[in-house]
């Protein structure tokens, strides 16, 4: 043991015997005698008095030992320490605690010999060798008197020693009640003094949480709930589930609906939604969850158990339907003055660029053409009104509209048409009626791209007439297949998510039909997977693999193939284990599909898992170099480390790290994928140094590799308008002027990041990302793996699955609302979010702030608190839309 | 008769009764007496889907108060305009160098660079070209030989092969007849072709199609490319010694533009040029005397070419050496006081008039702040001044190509052509490799380091109409 400064300070402040006390000593035999030399007058009473206990206890008379017992019981409670130093009593008792122990043998049973293991237990906790837990086995056979009594020193010690006592037992199977006695103890100890992580520690260990609800009230609940929901984003299997199960109870047990309403949806448990709904009885609350749920983006029928009231139902379900989304968005863009449509060459800026752009426009590119259309689309998304597409039509016979949608050529003026979907963007009214003109078209490209776009105007909106399946459903059994598609994909964009059976019915025949084309078949399976997305659903799964078993040789090995096994991935998308059952079948295709088939469901099973093994398991895929041909596997592993990783900070930044080496040992087809996953990984996030990552590779040698990175360079800096971005864009538009491929790759970037004029984000986690939302996620990954094979989809005749963003695209702001549901600006400060778990009283939540008028747009990280008392918000975290009710306590100051 | 309620895009129309006896089409004219939706336009969809024409109200189970959504405009339909646009990646490859806004590159044979850069810089003389055109296959005139002829159909050919092409050309025929003609070019050094002087290239080029090119039609056997690059010069031969003094007059195709220790600028270089001294035997001294040289310019070309005398031949290296000064010079230039005095009384009226339309631009713009109509203006009136009047030039040059080196000397290093477009874009043929390239860029390439240095500047004579 090292002497103590504390031993000075409370001892003599003779400098000399400072002196001798700090040097230090190998010998502790001969730093003890020492000691006792020096020890102060009071010290050394102290030293003696205790002696002179220990020679009592063993005296025969059983009131001499009592007294002699009690009195050392007193010096070892009343003595303080600080946290570094050893308790003078206990440091004193050290050389007699053989001593005491041998005798304790020696006793008869009697409260006397529970009082010495009372003493012994505590004496234990300095002296006892690491593993004998002899600091249990006396408290186990002592007085079981109040546990706090000893120091809370004395408790944690005993809380680790429990811990591997009941890994112990229950290795040998024996019965542990004793123990878990205790742990009651333990837990309720620390509960009461602002320990809750501790108590939830022990519980885990001794996996009995549900011990917790019990000792949780109103003062440290919510803490107590933040290191579970937490903590369980690091705990295996069945472990996590359990420990969030926990933390609802304890979050409906104090009424605390929204957060227990956020776990329910976490655990994708509606049995809990619903019990959310019912057990609330206030409609304004009940209004808050709807708007939950809403931008959660599933589908949910209210019944009258959870709302008795018509009237009251019919408005709560007009919210989670997302009606109002469009309005609330477009308040949004009118306080921030963004209303002005912007054209492409808003975006491109060329003037900048100082006669490196190209010089003669005379003629128009069809490609380039394109490229305006995309930018355009995603520029003015959701604002209604653009330049190109949606001009008044008084402007010239036909309207000018007709003019651009005709600089298109072919398949370009699908998506021409489909943009203005795009553009009109959840406002359902409005958007099929400017679309409605384009059906009478008698191209077969304008009329799948009206198709298109009625089901991208319906994305994330549910309309009790379903005007989306009456229009889209005649137009499924068309001879063109172009048209075909374009109804195929509208419904999947518009139904993503609400599982509905109708479309399973019209679509399942499709994938059996032996004469339909390749890209028919494809489009179905991932509308399919979209609509049913982590449903699990056996049918579908059944259809999709038939589909694929049918394909023939030649089929397989069409990029678009691809698309099938993506389709059965996103029926399992997040649902782990589920997929075993379909991997195992799948383990039967062709083998030119089978291990790609299986990476992609493998890595939809476990997205936004965060499981640190199949990361391993998708890298391992990776390390092999394989000849060409048989290593197309290796994209959708490349992407499945990102999809597995991007659920918690920690795993990305590893991933991160990762995913660099892969780019330096990697081939061809790795390094190409490496960029689409960064890009998923940091989406709408715009990390410095990956930033820095994606502009190298975008000049990289390898034309994939820089397309690739290109479009990440969108995807991270989606609409965040970042400057550094879009200017390393507007760079890359100079220097790839003469490629077109490439130029195109820059356009539909740079129209990623300035995406609804800045307003919108593509990341598919929400709620200061806790939550993620499926059908966000199914959409950019089915993104990222047309991605995989640029040249064949998106710089091919396939463009149109660059509009499968829309299902991740969502305002990133928070609009107050008062109890009319009518937007309320009030004061906000928007900061960096700061990490508060484990934390103990009321740390502050939010660092860097700044003090706005809502509505406010929230950044990557950013987090919202009120800054007035006037208002109390229905939500404890602030983003998207939030109820304030007047705070009844508030006091205007004077 | 159940009433319901219908949506319209933001209306909603209620108390829409529907006469359940008559078939649907009824109902969608009632709709459309409400909306103005042609009934065959109407979508009207309940929950069943689709309202059909033909279909029957009592299988639809309309309910009392239902809400229904109607879809539809009666906007315009959008058909395919006549003339459907014609895109770029449809276009021959002829047509896409339009688009593309510059001619095509050239292949370099094999230190043929300089050979390059010259083709590009005369390739953007148009008189040059549309000259060549006119130039015959087989009626080559008797005076001509027979590799000269061959080197002027070579370059005609190239230059519309440059024309039509949006990919680099590879300029076998010519390289090769050129190296007939001139066999110096062919010069091997350790089995490869020699780098060679640009400006040897150049005035060789040029001397064979002013061979070429004389017409022998017409009556003063009149030399095209004298015409288009040619300067009189009129010179003052004066002996200090012995006070003779001759007046002498020859024409050349280029300036020179002599670098000492004084020049910094492309002016005081050519003044430097045009004054020479000589030894030549004075019949008056009856003994070789120095004369001072002092040349004026009494013709002006429409193309002027500079030649700046970078290298000279250093005899103790017994090398072409290279001198790295820099010398600016300038986009636009007046060569007004290097004209020899009765030039001077020429082109004072041209300049006046270009003094005023420049003053008149300039006012216009300050008045009326459209831009668009001054250019308007200027183009009509250049329009029309070339179909009545007469062209005169006015002293004034803009620059329109640069032949640059870089390297150390003349026999190594590396020539590129940096060329004026016609829509006024300055692109850098670096071999196959056209770059564009900024303004204000080209006027650093005036030497002092290791940066590529301008050898040859071609300025275009800037004209007005009288």
């Amino acid at each position: 043991m090292e002497p103590e400064p504390n031993n000075n300070a409370s001892g003599s402040g003779n400098p000399k015997e400072e002196a001798t006390l700090k040097v230090p000593s190998k010998d502790p035999k001969k730093k003890d005698d020492k000691k006792d030399e020096d020890l102060s007058e009071e010290d050394l009473a102290l030293k003696q008095q205790l002696e002179l206990y220990v020679e009592r206890v063993q005296d025969a008379d059983q009131g001499l030992q009592k007294v002699a017992l009690e009195s050392m019981r007193q010096e070892i409670r009343t003595s303080t320490s600080s946290m570094t130093s050893v308790p003078k009593p206990l440091k004193f008792l050290r050389p007699h605690y053989g001593t005491l122990k041998s005798f304790y043998e020696t006793m008869p049973d009697s409260d006397l010999k529970k009082l010495l293991a009372d003493i012994l237990s505590v004496l234990a906790l300095t002296m006892s060798a690491e593993g004998d837990r002899e600091s249990l086995k006396y408290r186990l056979l002592g007085s079981e008197g109040d546990i706090g009594s000893w120091g809370h020193e004395y408790v944690r010690n005993l809380a680790g020693e429990i811990a591997q006592e009941y890994a112990k037992r229950v290795n040998e199977e024996a019965t542990v009640d004793d123990l878990i006695e205790l742990v009651e103890q333990i837990v309720a100890f620390h509960m009461k003094h602002n320990a809750e992580p501790e108590a939830v520690d022990l519980l885990m260990e001794v996996e009995f949480l549900d011990l917790l609800v019990k000792h949780v009230d109103k003062a440290n609940y919510k803490r107590t709930c933040l290191y579970l929901t937490s903590s369980a984003r690091y705990l295996p299997g069945p472990d996590d589930m359990s420990v969030l199960d926990i933390a609802y109870t304890i979050y409906t047990k104090f009424e605390e609906f929204p957060s227990a309403l956020q776990i329910a949806l976490y655990l994708d448990n509606m049995q809990h939604v619903k019990q959310v709904f019912t057990s609330c009885p206030d409609l304004l609350r009940k209004k808050q969850f709807c708007y939950i749920l809403a931008r959660q983006g599933i589908s949910f029928e209210l019944d009258e158990e959870m709302c008795a009231d018509d009237d009251d139902r019919e408005a709560l379900q007009e919210i989670i339907n997302n009606t109002k989304l469009s309005e609330g968005y477009l308040t949004l863009a009118r306080d921030i003055e963004v209303m002005e449509p912007k054209s492409p060459e808003d975006i491109y800026k060329a003037h900048l660029l100082d006669g490196r752009a190209s010089a003669g426009a005379s003629v128009d590119s069809a490609r380039q053409n394109l490229a305006a259309t995309f930018v355009n689309a995603f520029v003015n998304a959701g604002f209604g009104q653009d330049k190109l597409m949606t001009v008044p039509s008084e402007a010239a016979s036909g309207g000018s509209s007709g003019n651009w949608l005709f600089k298109n050529k072919e398949h370009g003026k699908a998506s021409a048409a489909a943009s203005l979907g795009m553009i009109l963007l959840w406002d359902v009214d409005a958007g099929l009626a400017q679309i409605d003109k384009y059906f009478h078209s008698n191209d077969n490209h304008v009329i799948a791209g009206a198709l298109l776009g009625v089901g991208v105007v319906n994305c994330g909106i549910k309309n009790d007439c379903d005007p989306a399946l009456a229009l889209l459903a005649d137009y499924l059994d068309k001879e063109d297949s172009s048209i075909r598609i374009g109804a195929i994909t509208g419904l999947g964009l518009a139904y993503a998510g609400t599982q509905n059976e109708q479309i399973r019915d019209k679509l399942s025949p499709i994938l059996g039909d032996p004469k339909a084309p390749l890209d028919v078949i494809a489009f179905t399976a991932i509308a399919l997977g979209l609509v049913y997305v982590g449903s699990c659903n056996e049918d579908v799964a059944q259809a999709i693999i038939f589909a694929l078993m049918d394909r023939s040789e030649a089929d397989l090995g069409e990029p678009l193939t691809r698309l099938l096994p993506l389709g059965l991935g996103l029926l399992y998308l997040g649902k782990q284990d589920s997929v075993e059952a379909t991997a195992e079948v799948s383990k039967t295709f062709n083998e030119k599909i089978r291990k790609y088939c299986d990476m992609t469901l493998l890595s939809c099973a476990y997205a936004g898992t965060g499981n640190v093994l199949k990361v391993q398991h998708f890298l391992g895929q990776c390390a092999q170099h394989l000849e060409k041909g048989s290593e197309t596997f290796q994209g959708p592993a490349v992407l499945g480390i990102a999809m597995v990783a991007m659920a918690e900070e920690l795993g990305l930044d590893m991933a991160i790290r990762s995913l660099e080496h892969l780019l330096q040992y990697g081939e061809q087809n790795i390094r190409k994928a490496v960029p689409l996953a960064l890009g998923l990984l940091c989406i709408s996030n715009p990390k410095v140094h990956v930033m820095d990552t994606l502009s190298r590779l975008s000049h990289d040698a390898d034309t994939e590799v820089a397309m690739a990175a290109v479009i990440s360079l969108g995807l991270i800096g989606a609409g965040t308008n970042n400057a550094r971005i879009a200017g390393m864009l507007r760079n890359l538009s100079s220097y790839y002027y003469k490629e077109a491929s490439l130029l195109f790759c820059v356009r539909i970037a740079q129209g990623f990041v300035h995406m609804g004029k800045g307003l919108l984000t593509l990341a598919p986690y929400h709620s200061e990302r806790f939550l993620l939302s499926p059908t966000a996620l199914a959409g950019l990954v089915v993104l990222l793996h047309a991605c995989l094979d640029m040249k064949a989809i998106i710089l091919g005749k396939y463009h149109y699955v660059l509009y499968f963003v829309v299902l991740a695209m969502q305002p990133r702001m928070l609009l107050t609302v008062d109890e009319n549901l009518k937007p309320l600006s009030v004061p906000v400060r928007v900061g960096q979010a700061v990490d508060v778990v484990g934390q103990a009283g009321r740390p502050k939540t939010i660092t860097g702030f700044q003090t706005h008028s809502t509505p406010v747009l929230l950044a990557a990280g950013d987090r919202a608190e009120l800054a007035t008392e006037k208002y109390i918000p229905l939500s404890p975290i602030l983003e998207g839309f939030v109820i304030l009710k007047e705070n009844p306590d508030y006091r205007e100051e004077a | 008769m159940p009433t319901v309620s219908v949506k319209w895009q933001k209306e909603l129309y209620r108390d829409v009764e529907i006469d359940t006896t008559q078939p649907p089409y009824v109902f969608k004219c009632q709709l459309f007496d409400l909306t103005g939706v042609p009934p065959e336009r109407q979508k009207i969809v309940t929950k069943g889907g689709l309202l059909k024409d033909d279909s029957d109200w009592s299988k639809m189970g309309v309910k009392e108060g239902q809400r229904l959504m109607m879809m539809g405009t009666a906007d315009e339909i959008v058909n395919a305009p006549e003339k459907s646009p014609v895109f770029m990646e449809d276009l021959p490859e002829e047509e896409q160098v339009v688009a593309v806004g510059h001619s095509a590159g050239l292949f370099n044979l094999g230190n043929t660079c300089y050979m390059n850069s010259t083709v590009q810089c005369l390739h953007s003389v148009p008189e040059l070209k549309s000259a060549l055109i006119e130039y015959p296959q087989s009626g080559r005139s008797n005076e001509l030989d027979q590799s000269s002829h061959l080197l002027t159909v070579a370059t005609r050919d190239l230059f519309s092969e440059l024309d039509k092409n949006a990919k680099p050309v590879a300029p076998m025929q010519f390289w090769m007849v050129l190296r007939k003609k001139y066999p110096q070019f062919g010069q091997l050094h350790n089995g490869s072709f020699m780098q060679q002087d640009a400006e040897e290239c150049w005035t060789q080029i040029l001397y064979t199609l002013s061979q070429a090119l004389r017409r022998p039609s017409s009556s003063e056997n009149l030399d095209t490319v004298k015409g288009i690059f040619g300067i009189d010069l009129i010179s003052r031969v004066h002996c200090a010694e012995s006070g003779e003094e001759s007046s002498e007059t020859e024409s050349v195709y280029s300036l020179k533009c002599h670098i000492s220790h004084e020049v910094n600028h492309l002016h005081e270089g050519l003044k430097h040029g045009l004054k020479s001294e000589l030894e030549k035997v004075s019949p008056a001294l009856g003994r070789s005397a120095t004369y001072l040289k002092e040349s004026h310019i009494n013709g002006l070309p429409r193309y002027l070419t500079i030649q700046f005398v970078r290298f000279f031949w250093k005899r103790e290296s017994n090398q072409k050496a290279k001198i790295l000064r820099k010398v600016d010079y300038p986009l636009e230039l007046d060569i007004f006081d290097l004209c020899s005095e009765d030039l001077r009384k020429q082109l004072e009226a041209p300049r006046q008039m270009l003094r005023d339309e420049e003053g008149r631009k300039a006012g216009l713009k300050l008045k009326e702040k459209t831009p668009t109509s001054v250019d308007n203006d200027v183009k009509m009136s250049e329009a029309e001044g070339s179909s009545e009047k007469k062209m005169c030039l006015t002293g004034v040059y803009d620059l329109v190509a640069v032949l640059t080196h870089k390297g150390r000397s003349a026999d190594s290093g590396h020539y590129v052509a940096w060329v004026k477009q016609e829509n006024g874009k300055w692109i850098e043929f670096d071999d196959d490799n056209p770059i564009p390239q900024r303004e204000e860029d080209i006027t650093k390439l005036s030497g002092g380091g290791d940066w590529h240095m301008a050898y040859i500047c071609m300025y275009k004579a800037r004209t007005i109409s009288m």
